[in-house]
């Protein structure tokens, strides 16, 4: 929660992924109570309605869950489905993206194995 | 649900139209940015809201009721003016105190604690004269006054245009606790964009008198991209969709769009796309380019 907002992208997207990705390193922890609205609202200086939009996207996805009168929860698995949704994301996003530029380069596919190959000994 | 109603509201000083047939809804329990260039009628609409300046026509009531020397809508009303002083002003001799006690015997719904609490937290001088503040101080008074009138409809006009960064801050956080606290309807005006872009829940963009749109802030972003490259690639990416503020130098053309809700630029071009923020937006829609 310490990031810093940045212009790039929607300011909910950028809420969802800050608490996903404090989830993924263990910052809110499964069946843990996350911040609520008001106090993200509080937090970002955003309009407590955008910052609703960014943890109701996180229901939706089951990764947060309410409590009646008690407030939002990390859901049990969350971790799991994180990063299930992000190692699907980054081979259809991240890495098309990649490959996309290689070949503007002129770079080969046998070049970019070897490089792969020579980065995770 | 309360709400405030404009109904082709008009202002005319002579023969100038300030406000021309504005149409606008404001529902309880948000905060909306008031935006526009200067002499857009910004100041003159929210006065025209709070009876602090007679209709031309058309009509302003909140729950049905006219707004106009009506005491019952007015009681839940605050407009907290820009304080310009010049010396002659006679409102320049009041010290601090005896305004806030003017404020109070005016606002029915007025909390002396908050406004007490305002006054040390801005670190105000309860004994000095209004016309001894500087332009910032007054920025403070005005959003002292605002937030201690407890009303549900407040109009806040340029309440950051004097402060320091740190001050802005601090009204930003204060706007947001007092909101959330309690739910009351804010419409703030400013230049400042960008730093209330993120606070404003929908955002009104007046240009000439007339409304030129009202949306969710995020929803109306969300729209906009700052689309470059080729000429005719941009040209072809963008065909058929809202184009505004277009640039070309020599080969290369940058085009803001704003995308009809649902729809996305026409595939298959060679085109960087970057997202526009508010105010860049807002320059977009109702810059005037420069010709020297």
């Amino acid at each position: 929660m310490n990031q810093r907002l940045t212009e790039e992208k929607s300011i909910y997207l950028q809420i969802s992924q800050m608490i996903e990705t404090d989830i993924l390193r263990g910052i809110l922890l499964e069946e843990e109570r996350v911040p609520s609205t008001n106090e993200l609202a509080k937090l970002y200086t955003i309009n407590p309605a955008t910052a609703a939009k960014g943890i109701n996207q996180l229901v939706e996805a089951g990764i947060l869950y309410k409590k009646r009168g008690i407030g939002m929860f990390v859901a049990s698995g969350a971790t799991e489905k994180i990063r299930a949704r992000r190692k699907e994301e980054f081979y259809r996003v991240q890495l098309q993206e990649l490959l996309e530029e290689a070949k503007r380069l002129g770079i080969t596919r046998a070049e970019l194995i070897e490089k792969i190959g020579g980065e995770s000994k | 649900m309360s709400k405030l109603v404009c109904e082709n509201l008009t202002k005319k000083y002579g023969d100038k139209t300030v406000l021309d047939h504005v149409n606008l809804t404001l529902e309880s329990g948000k905060i909306y940015g008031l935006i526009g260039r200067n002499g857009a009628g910004k100041t003159t609409l929210l006065s025209l809201m709070s009876n602090q300046n007679p209709i031309t026509a058309g009509t302003a009531t909140i729950d049905g009721q006219r707004i106009w020397e009506n005491p019952a809508a007015l009681s839940r009303l605050c407009f907290s003016r820009e304080l310009n002083l010049s010396a002659e002003s006679a409102l320049a001799s009041y010290t601090l105190k005896a305004y806030l006690r003017a404020a109070e015997t005016y606002l029915p719904h007025w909390d002396k604690d908050l406004a007490q609490k305002l006054v040390d937290l801005f670190g105000l001088d309860k004994k000095k004269k209004l016309g001894k503040l500087s332009k910032g101080m007054l920025s403070m008074v005005t959003i002292l006054v605002a937030m201690a009138s407890k009303a549900e409809f407040t109009f806040l006009d340029e309440p950051v245009a004097g402060l320091d960064v740190v001050a802005r801050e601090q009204f930003y956080q204060l706007l947001l606790e007092e909101y959330t606290e309690t739910g009351r309807t804010f419409v703030l005006s400013t230049h400042i964009i960008e730093e209330a872009a993120d606070v404003m829940e929908e955002v009104i963009i007046l240009d000439k008198g007339k409304i030129l749109l009202m949306e969710n802030t995020q929803q109306l972003v969300d729209r906009a991209r700052y689309v470059t490259g080729l000429a005719d690639q941009v040209d072809g990416a963008t065909a058929g969709l809202p184009r505004h503020h277009a640039e070309t130098m020599g080969r290369s053309k940058a085009v803001t769009v704003l995308l009809p809700a649902g729809e996305d630029l026409n595939p298959g071009y060679d085109v960087t796309v970057q997202p526009v923020n508010l105010q860049k937006l807002f320059v977009a829609l109702c810059g005037e380019e420069v010709h020297l």
